[in-house]
């Protein structure tokens, strides 16, 4: 066998296991983010100082579907874990937890938000998703929209976004301290790695 | 006992470190959290003098004990804050030097210095600043054939300034101060310091502005001679130091400070790049300055300097932090020096009264082979309010 018709044999090989695949995958995939990285910034009143915080600990799933007109997303559902936000220094991330997320009852509910649906406009490189949801921060619940960058590598997908928390709109008073006070807008980022949920047999969901 | 202090100066001067650090530890280090500037924590724009209330607390947070700073409420501190108008406090550093060199014996110095400094806002935007300093063994710039070192004794006044803030990011100085320089660290006895006059008794009559903003820091000074100069070489000049943070997200300082001196020995220019980088719990501290010489006296000649300073520092708690340095100085002939150190820290802020550090320094003479380590462990201590 020539070089040449073993690369041909091999490119129709694998064209023919691709069609195979995508004529057997589900129109619908339940993605799953686990270990996102969510991330906030604020700026205060001093100029030089603007307080930066991060999680590693983003969970989320969604599902995805792909359309003619590109991804669409249901049921999208994020949470973040207010004891995993971490600013660098101990006592700031105590007034952070103190009064940015503790509720009147005195307790600190995970940072959770959800979204019934979204679709998402094609490009070249990746699809941009306008997410319209419900961002909940103390436990109540207020319309929160976020722009998700998606681009498919393999099945698995990769995403970021940006967005604006407005602490007003929670009715939480920006925390001051000897004076530096922070705004009122956080700017939040997001990044993380949705891949396909694992799926169960009967057997094995019997097990569990 | 002069014997003493010019054996111990010459030993220090060849070992090129261990000398008391006049600021015991401040915290340029704080870029690792986005804190680009002094401004933000310190009375002074340019920082390393008394903080302010909200440095307090950033005093206090850094430390081992990780407290929340609560302002005293001990009447008679209270009454000498003048309602709360002075902010003042006395702090020593305490530090046991070994060093040696090579074909020398191992010498110990043991240095204490007290300093007693005070910020009194008089009001409409009036503040004025005073550092008196006390010692028991000075710590003078290396004494070089075309340099000598300022003396001031055992007692003298580091800072005596005027200031006026106007807003937020707008501040005019005069008076006696050490020079901006762009690595703000406190340990003096670097090259990029102790070579370039910016040693702990270089305090020029000076004025000097500081406007500064969310991404920027612009400085430009003009100073006479402080008054302690060895004769000769009183010196005074001017020029900018200026500062930007390129990515606009509070990690990534990079500035430039210029300067040229004249006296009657000599004139200099100084070009110093340098950069601040901070990445969470670790950063780097970098700069590079060259200088050009131009001496009337002994002999008229001009030269060329370069010193470099590189660090990168971790902090494995936000109390302990750890440095590792690297040091070079080159000079041309007809002085021709050539110098490489390099150096470890660890200091531990146990609360915002006492703070430990320990330093190790190797340097050689890459000229004679000369090879000279030194050790220091250093206490500090401070009043808080």
């Amino acid at each position: 066998m020539t070089r040449k018709s073993v690369v041909t044999s091999f490119i129709s090989a694998a064209g023919f296991a691709a069609i195979l695949g995508a004529a057997s995958a589900p129109a619908t995939s339940n993605i799953s983010v686990d270990s996102g990285t969510a991330a906030f910034t604020v700026n205060t009143n001093v100029s030089a100082i603007s307080v930066k915080g991060k999680s590693g600990a983003l969970q989320g799933k969604v599902q995805v579907r792909q359309t003619s007109e590109g991804l669409k997303l249901e049921q999208v559902e994020a949470v973040v874990p207010v004891a995993s936000l971490n600013t660098g220094m101990g006592i700031r991330d105590q007034h952070m937890r103190k009064f940015i997320f503790t509720a009147p009852d005195g307790a600190t509910p995970d940072l959770k938000f959800s979204a019934p649906e979204a679709s998402c406009t094609p490009s070249a490189k990746e699809n941009i998703c306008q997410i319209s949801g419900e961002l909940a921060i103390r436990g109540v619940a207020k319309p929160f929209n976020i722009q998700l960058k998606v681009r498919e590598n393999g099945t698995a997908f990769r995403a970021s976004a940006s967005g604006t928390v407005k602490l007003s709109d929670y009715g939480i008073e920006p925390p001051s301290q000897f004076g530096v006070k922070t705004a009122n807008e956080v700017q939040l980022q997001l990044e993380f790695t949705g891949k396909q949920a694992p799926t169960y047999s009967a057997s094995a969901a019997v097990v569990r | 006992m002069n014997r003493l202090l010019t054996t111990a100066a010459v030993v220090l001067g060849a070992a090129g470190g261990g000398v008391l650090q006049q600021s015991a530890y401040s915290l340029p280090t704080m870029i690792r959290l986005g804190y680009t500037d002094c401004a933000s924590c310190h009375k002074s724009p340019q920082g390393g003098g008394l903080l302010n209330e909200y440095g307090r607390g950033i005093d206090e947070a850094q430390s081992l004990r990780a407290a929340e700073y609560k302002p005293t409420d001990n009447s008679i501190i209270r009454g000498l804050s003048w309602g709360g108008r002075i902010t003042q406090d006395i702090r020593t550093v305490t530090q046991e030097t070994l060093s040696s060199a090579t074909g020398k014996a191992v010498t110990g110095v043991l240095r204490n210095r007290w300093m007693y400094r005070n910020a009194t806002e008089l009001g409409k935007g009036f503040r004025v600043s005073t550092v008196v300093n006390i010692e028991n063994e000075e710590a003078p710039r290396p004494l070089l054939k075309y340099e000598r070192p300022d003396r001031v004794g055992n007692a003298y006044v580091s800072t005596a300034l005027l200031s006026y803030r106007r807003g937020n990011n707008l501040e005019f100085s005069v008076g006696r101060d050490q020079l901006p320089s762009g690595l703000n660290v406190s340990d003096l006895g670097l090259f990029i310091k102790s070579r370039e006059r910016m040693g702990y008794y270089d305090a020029p009559t000076q004025a000097k502005m500081f406007w500064w903003g969310k991404r920027h820091m612009v400085v430009p000074y003009v100073y006479a001679p402080g008054g302690n100069e060895p004769g000769g070489e009183h010196e005074g000049g001017g020029g900018l130091l200026a500062e930007v943070d390129v990515f606009g997200k509070h990690r990534t300082v990079v500035g430039m400070n210029m300067l040229r001196g004249t006296a009657t020995n000599y004139s200099r220019t100084q070009v110093g790049p340098y950069a601040r980088l901070g990445f969470g719990r670790w950063g780097v501290f970098a700069e590079h300055d060259i200088t050009r010489r131009s001496l009337v006296r002994p002999t008229a000649v001009s030269f060329d300097q370069q010193a470099s300073y590189a660090q990168v520092f971790f902090a494995a708690r936000e109390w302990l932090v750890a440095y590792a340095g690297i040091e070079r100085l080159s000079v041309e002939k007809p002085y021709a020096d050539h110098l490489v150190a390099g150096r470890f820290d660890l200091v531990a802020r146990l609360n915002s009264n006492f703070t430990v550090g320990f330093s190790s320094r190797v340097q050689q003479n890459m000229i004679t082979g000369a090879i000279g380590p030194s050790l220091a462990l250093q206490v500090a201590f401070k009043t808080s309010n």
